[in-house]
């Protein structure tokens, strides 16, 4: 087929098509994670000490750097899925920020910790089910992404779902915050880092499959 | 293209048109001269399939430019996965200008690459010698000339992809 004969098939059954608006869809993603926030509270999932806790410096630190976090990755995640967006520079900025608020965790430990060893402050059972939770948490976000980034035009669909993956792992590490239990900021670094790396992986490793520019 | 979201056919088609002329020169130098029509029409079908996320506030040369950057990196991608013919030794080529840019451009690229990989992409891939051959004219060995051009394309690619300008 010559170019002329596709450039008239293609004007001959054009219909009319709603331009991508990017706070429409930050609304949606914002929508669905507040649903799913009420939903998980609403079973009664909020750790029961959580009265206590409102308003100790660390868990404005746990809330407060994965609230943010959740919010900058997505919105990178969502700008990159226009053909102009170069998501590099956002996500070394989320990463900058992620290793701050991770250094940040030092300055809130509870003087307690201090007394036990890694293995103990670490936990790995209870750390494996906590990146399970948070990965599983993650899915409602990580498949309106996804579904999102089909519908765009990323023109770096690895970076995209890329940082697809990382906004849907941060926001799944947010949900899980308000119910997991464990204080000491060793064991929130080591494991939510694991389960925000596991859906950014799965992202990485998936989406860009089922998309085609 | 606002016309074009709008569903105005005749805005549309000569919208196409001028994307069509623009996208023939942005491939003519950047690929072999058989490879530029699929580019086009690739290009063409990926601009008809994504125009909503064209934002009506911004210019449309750089929406344009990074979609045919795209379509670039993927063909360039399908080229180094295709299995290398060679050349008939008598076959005729009409007009030179078109390979010649496409040299150029190919030139200061494999600047970026080991002089191995290079010399493995130019012998296989535009010279159009076999896996042998170009083993027995650089001395190395198969498998490594094959793993030369693979790594030599993978690295290329990621150079493109990391350049900032397009046009």
């Amino acid at each position: 087929m010559s170019n002329e004969a596709l450039i008239q098939s293609l004007s001959a059954d054009l219909v009319p098509v709603r331009p991508r608006r990017m706070l429409r869809e930050a609304g949606l993603v914002l929508g669905l994670g507040a649903t799913e926030l009420a939903l998980f509270l609403g079973f009664g999932m909020m750790r029961p000490d959580m009265g206590e806790m409102v308003g100790s410096t660390y868990l404005l630190w746990r809330l407060g750097s994965l609230a943010i976090l959740a919010a900058i990755i997505c919105t990178v995640a969502i700008r990159s899925y226009s053909p102009t967006a170069r998501p590099r520079r956002g996500l070394r900025l989320a990463g900058a920020l992620a290793a701050a608020a991770m250094i940040g965790g030092i300055f809130v430990a509870p003087a307690d910790v201090g007394d036990h060893t890694l293995l103990e402050r670490l936990r790995p059972l209870h750390g494996i089910l906590c990146a399970a939770s948070i990965f599983v948490l993650s899915l409602p976000i990580l498949a309106i992404l996804g579904v999102l980034m089909r519908s765009g035009a990323p023109t770096h669909p690895r970076l995209s779902a890329l940082a697809s993956g990382a906004a849907a792992g941060s926001w799944g590490a947010f949900v899980f915050a308000f119910c997991c239990p464990f204080n000491d900021p060793l064991y929130v670094v080591v494991w939510y880092s694991v389960g925000c790396a596991a859906v950014a992986a799965a992202a990485r490793w998936r989406l860009p499959r089922r998309f085609n520019l | 293209m606002v016309a074009a979201q709008n569903g105005h056919g005749g805005a549309y088609r000569r919208l196409l048109a001028e994307m069509s002329d623009w996208l023939v020169r942005y491939f003519q130098r950047r690929l072999p001269p058989g490879e530029v029509d699929d580019a086009v029409q690739e290009t063409l079908l990926a601009v008809h399939r994504r125009r909503h996320t064209y934002d009506p506030q911004s210019p449309l040369g750089p929406w344009l430019a990074a979609i045919a950057k795209r379509k670039w990196i993927d063909q360039l991608r399908s080229l180094g996965r295709r299995p290398t013919e060679e050349l008939p030794e008598d076959l005729s080529i009409a007009d030179h200008e078109a390979s010649i840019v496409s040299a150029s451009v190919l030139a200061s690229l494999l600047e970026e690459l080991r002089p191995a990989q290079a010399q493995a992409i130019l012998l296989v891939k535009v010279q159009g010698y076999s896996i042998e051959e170009a083993s027995s004219q650089s001395g190395l060995s198969a498998s490594a000339i094959k793993m030369n051009i693979h790594r030599g394309l993978s690295r290329l690619t990621a150079f493109i992809e990391k350049t900032y300008d397009v046009e």
